[in-house]
């Protein structure tokens, strides 16, 4: 690792730390619900002692959205990634392994999945789904599996010739148990790399639902934070600049966490 | 600005006394009188929607009127001093037995390509489209059975049951734009061109309609007011949301928004630039509610007791003061305060008192849980406006802190009201209902029972009382007007008492104009009223 990328690990990693503990801690930095309108409403930051983020145009504690807004953005991020990668793995390494016209099908299959926008997806099954944090996760996880699908393939395909892969299958091993217990563990190494991408979209693509609308309307979360500050605008930026410099340090903290892991685990760069 | 801003802040409470709000009015009338009146030049405005078809005579809506009501005129127009004010029509009067009514119409009047105006485009108006094809017409017009024109200025309303001539009167403003007959006789009403170019009597004459640009208004050199209208022009321009609207007004390039289209937390910023004024006057016509709907399908929120609890656990003056930022009152009923002839406020009050709340969430047999939670209900606020989903927001923590857990349901307009309206898919709702000026045109079909489902705006709520429904039909067809009045008192204590729905807060919209637009405000269905008196001072 050059002197610049370990830098930029150790920053990354600082920033999700950092997340990780205010939305862990949020029940006791901003105790109760983050929705309930407690103060004045549009009280400008530093301006009273028990609101130092201020209020927003209802009265609600801007500190209290954003830690709690950490939690669902990380959590809806993480969750919408591990389901989305671990669809991908599924798909991708039984199609490598297979080969053949179950290759050919889920291949086809993950094409027509990557023709249609992420976003747009998402959008389309948050709206029929009906808009709960649950719902968010599986319309994030439906519409961003088909990268990791096709990445693992390509691996397996390439470990799958191995000569230890064809003594396990001298050995008489199952099928399936040397697709995923001998090729897999030696496809995954640049998945690592694709982690961080995931979950920083995921939170991206979780903040603009909520921003249209489309979020859990009973959490509090970053992306409506920036839809309901965006009329106040001109009268309080620090309404939509705050929870906006929150979504951004979330992105850029796992992507930069993402690839120093991948670099350390595959050895390169 | 400050002055005015004082004015206006502390305005809108005292407006809604009904009294105060026809001298305020006449202030703003006669301050425009009071300098010399300047012709010609454009006026340029922030556009409201783009409704697909602007025929006013079908398609009864604010935001149609707010472009065709200065192109396609109504038989009468309210005023603040007369009530009422004749428009195409001079007078009227109604028959002892109620079932007619003869209208005097305007002699001298003139459609925009010469044709004189006459009974007939009343009486083809009437029959052929507000009747038959109108939102409101057709409940209001339903026993309609002819008009006669026995000459070219009388035109003579035929009922098939006794009709109150008070609620005609009332609906007027609303219901009775009058086509031209020679332009729209012998066509398929419903597809006729001239919906999306409509042509009228009125003071401006429709010139163009360029989608998601902007609508044109030109000059009538032939209106029959005298001297009247004084501008060359109104464009309406479509702006993609509040906060380029507010930007537009400061550069400029619009010099007024309605319905207001500002976002409020704006306002008084706007309202502290020297040449921009906030005007909240010039819309008790057009009075909106917030009302809390609930579903009566639900054993707990059947039960009086609960319904009692809700009204008492909910804080109206809080929705006014964050939600609305003080622009609304808290409301006591179906009928708003502004509704001085219909409004009593002799009726049981629900304060604010979540104790008395959750003794009353006790006695009906709902304690607190281990977890202190009573029960649980799904809340679904209307998406239409910011103000529904905030007060949904309000609405679910107030009631959380009398032990009742709340779940919010969000969906977009045409799910929310299949769901409410048509589906029963909800415990409660928050709703926006519209006061017409008159209970039997929107208001009683909120309490009346018996009605199919899937009727919008109307009691989809299970709640289906025999002396209310008596009560509804007993006004409907009482003439006498006093009598007429005094059941729509018993109605709102019968409403405040059983609380089917609970109505939180009423509202109106408020306009924010650059200084030299003057004759802003003129009337209480401004916005959606003629603009014959607006001028642009240079």
């Amino acid at each position: 690792m050059t002197p610049l990328a370990r830098g930029t690990a150790a920053v990354g990693a600082a920033l999700l730390a950092a997340g990780i503990a205010l939305a862990l801690a949020a029940p006791w930095l901003a105790p109760g619900d983050p929705m309930n309108m407690v103060g004045r409403p549009m009280l400008p930051p530093l301006a009273d002692g028990r609101f130092p983020l201020g209020t927003d145009q209802l009265g609600r504690d801007v500190l209290a959205g954003l830690v709690h807004g950490a939690r669902v953005s990380l959590a809806v991020g993480a969750a919408a990634a591990a389901a989305a990668i671990g669809v991908g793995i599924l798909v991708g390494t039984v199609a490598g392994f297979l080969g053949g016209l179950v290759d050919d099908a889920l291949m086809r299959l993950t094409e027509a999945a990557q023709t249609i926008p992420t976003f747009l997806l998402a959008l389309a099954l948050v709206s029929v789904l009906g808009a709960t944090a649950g719902n968010v996760v599986v319309a994030i996880a439906l519409s961003s599996w088909p990268p990791t699908a096709r990445l693992v393939r390509a691996e397996v395909l390439r470990v799958r010739t191995l000569d230890y892969v064809d003594a396990a299958r001298l050995a008489g091993r199952a099928p399936l148990a040397i697709a995923f217990l001998e090729v897999l563990p030696g496809a995954l190494a640049p998945v690592v790399a694709l982690v961080g991408i995931t979950v920083g979209e995921a939170i991206l693509v979780e903040s603009a639902l909520a921003f249209l609308g489309l979020g859990d309307p009973n959490l509090q979360s970053w992306g409506t934070m920036v839809a309901n500050g965006r009329a106040n605008l001109r009268v309080m930026p620090s309404l939509v600049v705050l929870p906006g410099v929150a979504i951004a340090a979330a992105v850029l903290a796992v992507s930069l966490t993402g690839d120093a892991l991948a670099a350390r685990l595959g050895g390169r760069r | 600005m400050h002055s005015t801003s004082a004015r206006v802040f502390g305005g809108l409470r005292a407006l809604l006394l009904g009294a105060a709000a026809m001298g305020a009015g006449v202030a703003a009338a006669t301050e425009a009188v009071a300098q010399e009146v300047q012709r010609g030049g454009r006026l340029t405005v922030a556009a409201d929607t783009e409704p697909r078809n602007i025929n006013p005579a079908m398609v009864a809506s604010n935001g149609v009127f707010f472009v065709s009501s200065k192109v396609v005129e109504p038989l009468a127009e309210m005023d603040y001093e007369a009530g009422l004010r004749g428009v195409l029509a001079v007078g009227w009067e109604g028959s002892e037995d109620g079932r007619t009514i003869t209208f005097r119409l305007r002699e001298g009047v003139a459609w925009s390509d010469g044709t004189p105006f006459t009974s007939a485009d009343v009486a083809f108006s009437a029959m052929e489209v507000w009747k038959p094809l109108q939102n409101l017409g057709r409940a209001i017009f339903a026993d309609l059975e002819a008009v006669e024109t026995p000459d070219d200025h009388t035109a003579v309303f035929r009922f098939t049951r006794p009709t109150p001539l008070q609620l005609i009167e009332n609906a007027l403003p609303a219901v009775s734009a009058v086509l031209p007959r020679h332009l729209y006789q012998g066509t398929d009403i419903a597809q006729n061109p001239l919906n999306n170019a409509p042509v009228g009597t009125g003071p401006f004459l429709f010139a163009e309609h360029r989608p998601g640009e902007y609508f044109r208004l030109t000059r009538n050199p032939g209106y029959w007011g005298e001297g009247q209208p004084y501008l060359d022009e109104i464009v309406y321009r479509v702006l993609p949301d509040a906060a380029s609207k507010a930007a537009a007004l400061e550069t400029g390039d619009i010099q007024l928004t309605a319905f207001s289209a500002v976002p409020l937390t704006d306002l008084a910023r706007l309202d502290a630039i020297d040449g921009i004024s906030v005007i909240p006057g010039g819309y008790e016509g057009i009075t909106y509610h917030i009302t809390l709907e609930i579903n009566h399908r639900r054993a707990e929120l059947a039960n009086p007791l609960v319904r009692r609890a809700l009204a008492h656990a909910i804080d109206r003056n809080f929705i006014v003061d964050v939600v609305f930022m003080g622009y609304a009152a808290a409301s006591t009923g179906p009928v708003p305060a502004t509704a001085a002839d219909f409004y009593t406020a002799d009726v049981p009050a629900h304060a604010f008192d979540p104790a008395e709340a959750e003794r009353l969430l006790d006695e009906a047999g709902y304690p607190r849980g281990a977890d202190g939670t009573r029960f649980s209900l799904r809340l679904r606020p209307a998406p239409w406006f910011q103000m529904t989903r905030a007060t949904g927001d309000y609405v679910r923590q107030a009631l959380q802190q009398v032990g009742i857990a709340v779940e919010l349901v969000t969906a977009d307009s045409g799910a929310h009201s299949v769901a409410v309206y048509t589906d029963h898919d909800f415990d409660l709702a928050i709703g926006s209902p519209v006061w017409r000026n008159d209970p039997a045109i929107s208001t009683t079909i909120l309490f009346q029972g018996g009605l199919p489902a899937g009727v919008p705006f109307s009691n989809q709520y299970g709640y289906d009382d025999p002396e209310m429904n008596a009560l509804i039909a007993a006004a409907a067809a009482e003439l006498d007007r006093d009598r007429r009045v005094a059941l729509y008192h018993d109605f709102q204590r019968k409403a405040a008492t059983d609380l089917p729905i609970i109505h939180l807060v009423d509202f109106t919209f408020i306009t924010v104009a650059r200084d030299e637009v003057k004759g802003v405000a003129s009337n209480p269905r401004w916005a959606t009223s003629s603009w014959a008196d607006t001028w642009v001072a240079r």
